[in-house]
């Protein structure tokens, strides 16, 4: 189970003019896809996103991708195309899908990278950690990291931030692919597995970000976990407790060198320290799969889950003790929440919005009934592997336990995408043993693997319209920190806006959604901002960007004219000036009470 | 690798420890400087502390490289936050001292 196989290369030392023509499609289909991103400008002026406005030779390129892809998966008789070529193949796609916004623009898509970015910056100005200005403080490993990178090595964080996708894309591929090594000795497999792992990510959670490093880990520990940590348990003999006690004592190691063992353990342990450091929810999801693993008697050490458990425990009991006294973890757990916050909330908005939202969620549940299939399959040939099961399985456990933020069901979804694409694989490939699948085969794969890409940049460039910034905007940003006295409340109208990586300490930051729960209407919301700002000591900042009005109006927050009469409610206000503006942004400083503007 | 003898590979890891470190304390231009950070921070002290597991597996060999050089300085790092004694050059010392000590005991074992 544990020993790592290579596959026979019977074409090792000799290059095959088809891989040639593989390799050589894949440049194009690169050439092509960089190309026509670059012709797309910005802003998107789509509620579909990039996918309206990509024009038709990006797709030639996508579909040319994956048709090489097959041709060389396909491979001959000995085995697939040669290993550089394959992972060419892969190269470009994760370009293609996961680079395609960066040959668009050169701002980093979406809010949440530029305030990672902030946090790192303000963590290396203060040179302390103060575990009450927010939760990331109370999980600064990724951050502390982050900030030593940036200032040892002098480059542009935003450049960093704009190249992390793919970077992060790569690094978890480079795991799967090891963690592959110790699940199936067919390399077909192998690399459809990885190719299927990114057709399958929508869910854009591979920006600079602690949770696409903690998933970096994650999938390292598994690999550990599931190889030189692997147990070989005997036949289950039902749950008796004498057979369970039998059973349990008949597990031997998968890996039979002790030191090998220990290194892998020590290891292991650094990444669950790191993880619990640097990441709210991953340390539970690693929790989690070596405890079902372990359970069902494939990890040796028997006392891994414990020691786990263990280290997260004296992280929320410690360092993150400050966050965790306002914030219980459980506070909204249940089922019906969690749906409400993850499924109801997220299904709104203009048409065009909700085609991307359906188009999410039906990408999802093809994966997962092609992962049925697959299991279903595997079952009746003999050959399911639980393992595989269980770490598809098991991050469904975390859905009912925390709405978080509404973003718990896209999380739970990541973590099972690898190996809900390894049992997908089985019924994509269900050829085993080196057997060169059929025409009408790969026919089907190709065709299933242009669709899956297709919905893939649907889905996760679907928020282009409010997620990718403009110039103007990002000037009108820069502005505003400039602007804004030290204090001051810094309002924007909505997430999406490309603040707080600089000065991430020195003004309070809100937005008029959060504010304005109960709705965004002139009567309710107009007065209570308003409020806000001018009660700061400081006087406040109002930003209204093109972006963050997009996302207001595309998800059903507001119509277009709402947003307008907003606006126009607020100038009339008294001690309202506008202090900047350009065609994407305009900025109003509100003077405290009792000070004139 | 002779037995009784340290490896040229471990010498070269631990020197390079050293002297890039200092290089990039000194500050080298814009592509240098940052090419250097990532050799210092993460792939020397990471591949230093690989070299003392004897992973059989070539490709978890490798993949361990990033990641104990990304985990360590993760932990220097943010022990240093804790303690208050954060700078980034701090760090390059640290982890140049985690690399060169990753040698010594990777010499240690290669002479027994």
């Amino acid at each position: 189970m544990i020993s790592v196989v290579e596959p026979a290369s019977p074409t090792k030392g000799r290059i095959k003019s088809r891989d040639i023509l593989c390799a050589l499609a894949g440049a194009v289909a690169l050439a092509l896809a960089i190309w026509a991103a670059s012709t797309v400008t910005v802003p998107i002026d789509s509620d579909l996103g990039l996918v309206a406005v990509l024009p038709y030779p990006f797709w030639a390129g996508v579909v040319l991708l994956n048709l090489a892809f097959v041709a060389a998966l396909r491979g001959n008789a000995a085995g697939p195309a040669s290993r550089p070529v394959m992972i060419w193949l892969i190269a470009v796609l994760v370009l293609m899908l996961f680079g395609t916004a960066i040959f668009v623009t050169d701002i980093p898509r979406g809010e949440v990278a530029f305030r990672h970015l902030g946090i790192a910056d303000a963590l290396a100005s203060t040179q302390d950690i103060n575990p009450d200005i927010d939760a990331y403080f109370n999980w600064p490993g990724f951050f502390a990291l982050l900030a030593t990178l940036l200032r040892a090595s002098g480059i542009d964080p935003v450049s960093v931030a704009l190249w992390a996708p793919v970077v992060d894309i790569g690094l978890w591929l480079a795991a799967l692919g090891v963690l592959m090594r110790h699940l199936t000795t067919d390399p077909r497999r192998r690399w459809l597995v990885l190719w299927i792992f990114c057709l399958g990510n929508w869910q854009d959670q591979d920006y600079l970000s602690p949770q696409a490093f903690g998933l970096f880990l994650y999938l390292v520990v598994i690999a550990l976990v599931i190889g030189p940590l692997g147990a070989k348990p005997p036949k289950f003999p039902g749950f008796r407790p004498a057979g369970l006690a039998v059973w349990w004592r008949g597990r031997s190691p998968a890996e039979s060198r002790a030191r090998h063992r220990l290194s892998a353990l020590v290891v292991t342990l650094l990444l669950v320290v790191v993880i619990s450091a640097s990441h709210q929810l991953t340390p539970f999801m690693v929790l989690i799969a070596i405890t079902a693993l372990t359970l069902t008697g494939h990890v040796w050490p028997s006392r891994l889950p414990l020691i786990a458990a263990v280290v997260l425990a004296l992280w929320l009991a410690y360092p993150a003790s400050a966050y965790l006294d306002g914030h219980p973890p459980l506070a909204d757990a249940g089922l019906q929440a969690a749906t409400q916050a993850n499924i109801v909330d997220r299904v709104s908005g203009s048409p065009g919005h909700l085609l991307v939202v359906q188009v999410r969620m039906l990408l999802t549940v093809i994966l997962w009934a092609l992962a049925i299939a697959g299991a279903l399959w595997d079952w009746r040939k003999k050959r399911l592997d639980i393992r595989v099961v269980l770490l598809a399985v098991t991050p469904l456990l975390l859905f009912p336990t925390q709405s978080y933020g509404g973003e718990m069901l896209i999380r739970v979804s990541l973590f099972a995408l690898p190996f809900i694409a390894m049992q997908a694989s089985s019924v994509l490939l269900p050829a085993r043993g080196g057997t060169r699948p059929s025409f009408l085969a790969t026919g089907a794969l190709a065709l299933c693997c242009c669709l899956l890409a297709v919905m893939t940049v649907t889905g996760r460039f679907g928020n282009a319209r409010f997620d990718v910034f403009t110039d103007n905007e990002l000037t009108a940003v820069h502005a505003v920190q400039r602007l804004a006295p030290p204090g001051s409340a810094v309002i924007s109208a909505a997430h999406p806006t490309p603040w707080r990586n600089e000065g991430y300490l020195d003004h309070r930051y809100r937005t008029i959604d959060d504010l304005c729960k109960a709705g965004l209407s002139v009567a309710t919301c107009g007065p209570l901002v308003y409020d806000y700002a001018r009660h700061n000591p400081a006087g406040g900042v109002i930003l209204l960007t093109r972006s963050s009005e997009a996302s207001l109006v595309v998800q059903g927050d507001i119509s277009k004219q709402g947003f307008d009469e907003f606006e126009q409610w607020l100038r009339s206000q008294d001690s309202v000036q506008l202090v900047f503006s350009n065609p994407d942004a305009r900025a109003y400083r509100l003077a405290p009470f009792g000070v004139a503007p | 690798m002779n037995r009784g003898r340290v490896s040229r590979l471990t010498l070269a890891l631990g020197l390079a420890a050293v002297v890039l470190s200092v290089a990039a304390l000194v500050g080298l231009p814009a592509p240098l400087q940052a090419l250097t950070a990532a050799a210092v921070l993460v792939l020397l002290p990471g591949q230093a502390l690989a070299r003392l597991l004897h992973v059989a597996d070539r490709a978890l060999g490798a993949l361990l490289v990033p990641v104990l050089g990304f985990a360590t300085l993760t932990v220097v790092s943010t022990a240093m936050f804790y303690l208050a004694v954060w700078s980034w050059q701090a760090c390059v010392v640290a982890m140049s001292v985690i690399t060169v000590l990753a040698c010594l005991e990777r010499a240690r074992q290669e002479e027994t």
